[in-house]
């Protein structure tokens, strides 16, 4: 009993640390545009969550004829552009650079079980947007989850899906973006690949000099 | 479990970082961007395509449509779970798994259950509509495979659709008195009622309702259709759409998908696929090695590689 109490409390101490949250130094290769995708990802979803605030808060159906709910709508609408742009150059550069290296497969996983939740989250909020692509939509993509055992998720249902999009979704997608977040201060950002010009593998400290 | 570190370097610097300043510079970027594009360009919105608009625009079409549902020939009449018992959209085993459970039967939900309430407002509703009700189910198929035929020749005359004469029992009058109340508006009211309860969150049957050709009349100059990658299409031209289903829209394109009874669940099904296994590089074997063969990481971290060449001693 004590064992894992005593593990999960030097977890928990680690995860709420200062230094894993507010790092005062950062390793010299993570530097750069490259290492800004991550936090654009994260702050355009921080961008969806106010903007989604105040649309849920002045009702379904108010950006369609109010002008100020419109202009949200519309920074909700860019905001899901942004969010995928981000991600998808960010799933781009961790790919390239092996970033599930050392340990750092979870944090991977959840980046990309995040992605796949990402998608229903956007396309519920398509759906409930009440125009001519949401009645399309609705009424297209039900086959492919009728069809898949799926059909208690009534896509046109918009009470369902705008309960979907407001509240599951999202909050699911928050508590996956915030352990692969959590991770990464834990883990740091991996590590390059070692470099020598022959190929022929690391010295003792992992890295040939080149 | 031990940790395989001897796929990266362990020499390397720490730098001073405001990670607040990161953070901070990220989120101004993201607002910037979502503001300019938002005060720019705005959000698109195609207007829907309303029960009553269609009845208005194309009357015999609507027409057709309306008796399909009664001769068990549309879209949704003989679709199967979660609607009812069909078979017509029955794709795999899963489908059947859930039942009923948004239980929809087309000729009472979409036609004759509408003109019986429009029927107390207009009385002379009432004897075709008991007509039809009292015939036997082959009577109301043949009299609405009739009528659907002589509506390939079927003018519009005063607001009426008008066929050759034949032999269609209650069919015309039934179907221009569908016609009207789609019209007037009432219709999309009389397909979402609930008696339970005062909400109306459930668009289900106003929705379907409309499935087939019409919203494939409408969808189609939009691009809008699965065979024209529609998914990823926006409904109004110029504006980005869901760029990100570009794999699972793509497989919709291979031909034995696309010819698929089945192609909805083997389109996504192979989907998944793909996702699973990007999900799981970090523990496939040389794939999850790809990235140090195709060398693109020497490119981001240039800059340390560079430091490095450059470097006389250890750090």
């Amino acid at each position: 009993m004590a064992n894992w109490t005593e593990a999960s409390s030097k977890h928990l101490r680690s995860i709420l640390s200062v230094d894993t949250w507010l790092p005062d130094t950062m390793p010299e290769y993570a530097q750069g545009f490259m290492y800004m995708l991550g936090s654009l990802t994260a702050s355009s979803f921080v961008v969806l969550v106010i903007s989604g605030i105040i649309l849920a808060a002045n009702g379904p159906a108010s950006w369609s004829y109010n002008g100020a709910m419109r202009f949200v709508a519309a920074t909700h609408f860019w905001g899901v552009q942004a969010f995928f742009f981000f991600m998808m150059l960010h799933l781009w550069r961790v790919f390239f650079t092996g970033a599930w290296r050392g340990g750092r497969g979870i944090t991977w996983l959840l980046g990309a079980i995040a992605f796949i939740v990402a998608i229903p989250t956007a396309f519920t909020g398509f759906l409930i947007n009440g125009d001519l692509y949401s009645q399309w939509n609705a009424v297209q993509a039900k086959d492919g989850l009728n069809a898949l055992g799926l059909g208690w998720v009534n896509l046109t249902n918009s009470g369902q899906m705008f309960g979907m999009h407001v509240v599951v979704l999202p909050l699911t997608l928050l508590l996956l973006i915030g352990a692969h977040i959590t991770r990464v201060r834990l883990k740091s950002v991996v590590p390059p690949y070692p470099v020598d010009d022959n190929q022929t593998g690391g010295s003792a400290n992992g890295y040939k000099h080149i | 479990m031990a940790t395989n570190t001897s796929d990266m370097v362990h020499d390397y610097r720490m730098v001073p970082e405001d990670f607040v300043k990161h953070l901070m510079s990220t989120l101004v970027i993201v607002v910037v961007v979502v503001l300019v594009a938002a005060a720019l360009f705005s959000v698109p919105e195609a207007a829907p395509l309303t029960i009553q608009k269609d009845a208005i625009q194309n009357p015999v079409a609507f027409e057709a449509m309306a008796t399909r549902d009664l001769n068990g020939q549309g879209r949704m009449a003989d679709y199967g779970p979660p609607y009812n018992h069909g078979t017509g959209n029955l794709e795999f085993i899963f489908q059947k798994w859930v039942g009923d459970i948004h239980p929809l039967n087309v000729p009472y939900d979409f036609i004759l259950h509408p003109l019986a309430m429009a029927a107390s407002i207009n009385p002379a509703i009432t004897a075709p509509l008991h007509r039809f009700e009292n015939a036997s189910r082959t009577q109301q198929i043949a009299w609405a495979n009739a009528y659907e035929s002589a509506l390939a020749r079927g003018t519009t005359s005063t607001g009426t659709v008008v066929v050759p004469a034949g032999h269609y029992g209650p069919l015309p009058a039934l179907m221009n008195d569908t016609l009207k109340l789609a019209e007037s508006g009432l219709m999309s009211g009389a397909l979402i009622r609930n008696p339970s309860v005062v909400t109306r969150f459930d668009n289900q049957n106003y929705l379907l309702f409309l499935e087939g050709t019409p919203m494939h009349t409408a969808a189609t100059p939009l691009q809008l259709k699965g065979t024209q990658w529609g998914i990823i299409h926006p409904a109004v031209e110029g504006y980005p759409g869901a760029w990100w289903m570009t794999i699972p829209t793509w497989i919709y394109q291979w031909p034995f998908v696309a010819s698929s009874p089945a192609n909805d669940a083997i389109a996504l099904s192979i989907g998944f696929v793909f996702w699973l296994f990007l999900a799981l590089t970090p523990w496939i074997p040389l794939w999850n090695r790809v990235p140090q063969w195709l060398g693109v990481y020497r490119l981001i971290w240039k800059g340390y590689y560079h430091d490095y060449r450059n470097d006389t001693g250890p750090r």
